[in-house]
């Protein structure tokens, strides 16, 4: 097993290194980091299931990068220099004075746009890999008591949302099966609410007997120490941020 | 440990009494069994334990009800933790965390133990449960015994005084279900906890409890020795319907004490008269079938034929491809390459009334098929649906278990209702092939006796196969007429029902156990051999 680092320091990594990227707004450095992130997931997954929503996050990213582009070509100021093509122009009226939809696409227009979209994809990838590497419970557990509280509670209303897909697709099976072939809101949402109820009742029932709420303070098992390896993770990120942002 | 003082229990907008004037009490280190009909009152009477009933669930309680001399009324349920471990029936619904360790660590953290005694307390129970080579698993991606075995260890990692289970063994396989059964007993008889356990197949528990409190249904409750109230109960285990059709002067828990009153009858008697099958024609064919998700091999070429008329078991452990098998033979998953033909058609490429009238499909979840308010509704959309005379439905179930009240919304029937509700409406559309996806969790003896009366009877009737997926070997000896073994995507025996059965210990029904080297399944076979002697 790998040796785990703090729960905090790949979020501040995160933190720091997207401040970096954003104050530098460089296309190049933006993607190096973002394979960064890609190899980091792939070097540190441990197999949780928390490491799926990584390939979330790429899939958010590429759309971001794609609707930004789109949209830069279509609406905007225009930017001199070389065309590339030409699109009709919709006429608007005078009181939208600035504004354009359609026209001259140039080079520069363009990679403007995808300049842009590739900084915020950027940050969703840094996130996503920090979010993918620790464990919202772990994450919870260095967090003061009152965050924690709260905490567990979304945690928990977040872990219900994939088993409510599995109901979903099992009920959706067996009523195709009954020859039900349209999906009807009455005919999904019933049985559906029906377990998700029950499932959340029983949940609360369990938490309830095992003690939960019970003590006003509330211990940790195996806490996360700050090690070694933690601050040079840190040091190393403040130190690039900074040169960065310096640039 | 335990002790109810007069303890009556009703819930507001029923008119049933669950319990009244219950009085006992529950010594350390006993292991207690509850049983009675399914909606009879057993998890209620589990739960009274340590306070969700009616803490949590509302319901109106007279007497008293202390554990280790704390009152369950003066308390909520979190203040009983440390001293009674509670396991639901369906144990992953009440995970909190998603890795092994953690969710075995939560209980401890909320009652803030200090870290070095949760340390040493999860491996200590880690050693007990045998996890410790799955510490760090996600629980998701456990087997169905591995997660029931985490639910326990979780309870017991408090060191509770009294552990309650209800139905820890409903979704097992055989083989799973009795190592929880054999960690359970270590626990009483190393560790005098007092455990209380309900479950429907008195079969796999029997032997082990002490006493048993059997909830008659109208309030009434009767507590005493398994001997005792096995001898008049009437939902008993396949061994002391044996003893009661043979007339023997006592009854026997365990299949040793039963052989040992019926050595000479299994000395006396001609063997089993063979069953010869006529052969018949090829309803479901089953062509090289593989099946594969996330790279993983559910199905390697499977072959299989299943005839008209015969009654098909498909058994196996959890996770060894009945459920992909099933759904591709029903035509919602498609296979990588092989070929499924029911009736000369591909099932996958069925929609609609035609799929209804070509396969007929009970889920594991019967009520995944149930959407509306009544029963008299659901009946009559069946009816509508499949074109036949309105009222038809709600006869055929009503024939299947008399007495349903047809304004009853289909929730509040108990889990033998609600299948046979589902199963009136499935047959409804007069489907040439019925296929079940482990019917039987959570059925008492008389519930499962009629289901397999209707099964035979629609096999009969129609000559029309019926392929069940089941962990219940009781079942399958009484219903089956042959059984499909499978293990690791693999046909592993295919044959009739008493050669498969016998030819494996720990899938053999308890009679074969006790009339073994005699080719004897169920008590019939036993009353019908004897008979021709």
């Amino acid at each position: 097993m790998k040796r785990p680092l703090h729960p905090l320091t790949l979020w501040i990594w995160a933190l720091l290194t997207a401040i970096g990227v954003v104050s530098l707004d460089s296309t190049r450095v933006a993607l190096i980091f973002m394979g960064v992130a890609v190899l980091l997931v792939k070097v540190r997954a441990d197999g949780s299931p928390w490491n799926a929503t990584f390939s979330w996050s790429l899939r958010i990213a590429i759309f971001i990068i794609t609707i930004r582009a789109i949209v830069g070509v279509l609406i905007g100021v225009p930017i001199p220099g070389t065309e590339l093509f030409r699109i009709p122009i919709l006429e608007l009226p005078s009181w939208m004075p600035g504004i354009r939809i359609g026209g001259a696409v140039t080079a520069e227009r363009l990679s403007s746009s995808l300049h842009e979209g590739i900084i915020i994809a950027a940050m969703i990838v840094l996130f996503g890999a920090a979010s993918a590497l620790t464990s919202p419970h772990k994450l919870l557990r260095v967090l003061p008591f009152f965050i924690y509280e709260v905490g567990i509670t979304l945690v928990i209303a977040a872990s219900v949302f994939p088993q409510l897909v599995q109901s979903l697709k099992r009920i959706r099976k067996a009523q195709r099966l009954r020859g039900i072939e349209k999906i009807g809101l009455r005919t999904l949402a019933l049985p559906l609410l029906e377990e998700a109820l029950s499932r959340s009742l029983q949940l609360a029932e369990s938490m309830d007997s095992r003690g939960y709420g019970v003590s006003r303070k509330r211990s940790r098992y195996r806490p996360s120490p700050w090690s070694k390896r933690d601050s040079v993770v840190a040091i190393i990120s403040i130190v690039a941020s900074g040169f960065m942002v310096a640039q | 440990m335990i002790k109810f003082s007069n303890v009556s229990l009703i819930y507001p907008q029923s008119t049933k009494t669950i319990l009244e004037d219950l009085s006992c009490e529950i010594e350390e280190g006993e292991m207690v069994l509850v049983m009675g009909h399914t909606g009879s009152g057993k998890s209620s009477l589990l739960r009274l334990i340590n306070g969700l009933v009616p803490h949590h669930t509302g319901g109106i309680l007279a007497g008293d009800i202390t554990v280790d001399g704390i009152s369950t009324r003066a308390v909520k349920p979190g203040a009983l933790a440390h001293l009674v471990g509670i396991v639901g029936q369906n144990p992953v619904n009440g995970f909190v965390t998603d890795i092994v360790e953690e969710e075995l660590a939560f209980g401890m953290e909320a009652l803030n133990f200090p870290a070095d005694v949760m340390r040493k307390r999860v491996e200590e129970v880690l050693d007990l449960l045998s996890l410790n080579a799955i510490r760090d698993r996600s629980i998701s991606t456990l087997s169905g015994g591995e997660q029931q075995r985490v639910a326990i260890a979780a309870a017991l990692v408090m060191h509770p005084k009294v552990l309650v289970l209800d139905e820890p063994t409903s979704a097992l396989d055989p083989i799973a279900a009795e190592e929880v059964l054999s960690v359970l007993h270590r626990l009483v008889h190393d560790l005098s906890v007092t455990v209380i356990i309900a479950e429907h197949r008195l079969e796999r528990v029997i032997q082990f409890v002490d006493r048993i409190i059997l909830i008659e249904g109208d309030g009434e409750t009767s507590i005493g020795s398994a001997d005792e109230i096995l001898q008049r109960a009437d939902l008993v285990p396949p061994i002391i319907r044996l003893a009661r059709a043979l007339n023997l002067s006592e009854i026997g828990l365990s299949v040793r004490e039963v052989r040992r009153l019926t050595t000479d009858l299994r000395e006396n008697v001609v063997a089993h008269p063979e069953q010869h099958n006529s052969l018949n024609k090829n309803v479901i064919e089953v062509d090289s079938l593989a099946l594969a998700y996330n790279k993983k091999e559910a199905l390697k070429k499977v072959s299989t034929q299943v005839q008209a008329g015969e009654i098909v078991a498909l058994m196996g452990r959890n996770g060894a491809g009945k459920s992909s098998l099933l759904e591709t033979i029903v035509g919602v998953s498609g296979p990588d390459s092989g070929s499924v033909l029911v009736n000369g058609v591909d099932p996958a490429t069925l929609r609609g009334r035609d799929r209804r009238t070509a396969i007929g499909y009970v889920p594991q979840e019967p009520s995944d098929l149930l959407y509306l308010q009544s029963v008299k509704q659901e009946c009559e959309s069946a009816d509508k649906e499949n074109e036949i005379a309105l009222g038809a439905t709600f006869e055929f179930l009503n024939r299947l278990v008399p007495n349903i009240s047809e304004n009853t919304h289909p929730h509040d029937l108990s889990e033998g209702q609600r299948l046979a509700l589902v199963l009136s409406i499935v047959l409804s559309s007069n489907p040439k092939v019925l296929v079940l996806d482990e019917p039987t969790r959570g059925l008492d003896y008389q519930a499962k006796a009629l289901f397999s009366l209707a099964l035979k009877e629609f096999a009969q009737k129609f000559n029309s196969p019926v392929l069940l997926a089941t962990h219940d070997v009781e079942l399958v000896a009484e219903l089956a007429d042959r059984v499909i073994f499978l293990a690791e995507g693999e046909i592993v025996a295919d044959g009739r029902t008493l050669e498969v059965l016998l030819s494996s210990p720990a899938f053999a029904p308890q009679v074969a156990k006790v009339m073994s080297p005699q080719p004897w399944l169920t008590v019939d076979d036993v009353i019908s051999a004897l008979d021709v002697k």
